[in-house]
């Protein structure tokens, strides 16, 4: 796992890096979108190379066609940003045996 | 929590699909209803009010068909539904039936409403995988 936080800046959106510990299927992407419903004022946006999804979409997360390896930047923004990007670099980074539960 | 109901001829597609968006959606009530009373490919009112009614957490259900007479079958249903007041409240999705299911049960297991659950379904359609 790594992830690498920016410091707030004045816009209020919160960005992490995190170097992907496994592929971006099925399964994580529906734990980041229903982590996303839960956060409806908050809009999270996870970019891979030149591909950019809402993380409220499972689908578009899985269409992003992210690996294992690869970098993905979170942008989080809205109220909690900090928080909720914490949250979603935590299932992202969760080792693949404990997404399975 | 928003049900979902998935209507197929087929019960081994709804079944396949319930089992596959349950997976990627945990905690979802994802209920499949297809197939006849005596086992033949084809679609039966009386499943889907059944799968329905097990589908229902008092939040509503999300019908989705995979296609033809499952559209129809699903639509008789809400008729009947609409002339029976107190009854649960049912939206029919018009979306595409894997992606549709998988997209309305993760929006139902984070906690969204009737409206937003039918609404995840039907934007899968516009969601390339390429």
């Amino acid at each position: 796992m790594s992830a690498s936080s920016d410091p707030r800046p004045a816009t209020g959106v919160i960005q992490r890096v995190v170097v992907l510990p496994k592929h971006l299927h099925a399964r994580p992407a529906g734990q980041v979108a229903q982590a996303a419903a839960g956060h409806q004022a908050t809009t999270i946006d996870l970019v891979a190379g030149d591909r950019r999804a809402n993380a409220r979409s499972v689908l578009a997360v899985m269409a992003l066609g992210a690996v294992s390896g690869s970098e993905l930047r979170v942008v989080v923004t809205g109220p909690d940003a900090e928080t909720v990007a914490d949250q979603v670099v935590e299932i992202l980074c969760r080792p693949e045996a404990e997404s399975r539960q | 929590m928003v049900g979902i109901v998935l209507i197929s001829h087929s019960r081994h597609l709804a079944d396949g699909a319930a089992e596959l968006a349950g997976q990627i959606a945990g905690g979802a009530r994802v209920v499949p209803a297809a197939g006849t009373e005596d086992g033949r490919l084809g679609t039966s009112t009386d499943r889907i009010a059944a799968a329905v009614a097990l589908a229902d957490t008092g939040d509503g259900v999300v019908l989705i068909p995979d296609l033809g007479s499952s559209v129809l079958s699903a639509r008789a249903l809400l008729d009947d539904l609409d002339a029976e007041p107190g009854g649960p409240r049912v939206a029919l999705a018009d979306a595409p039936f894997v992606e549709g299911a998988v997209a309305a049960a993760v929006a139902a297991s984070g906690g969204l409403d009737l409206a937003a659950v039918a609404k995840a379904a039907e934007e899968a359609r516009d969601v390339r995988k390429l």
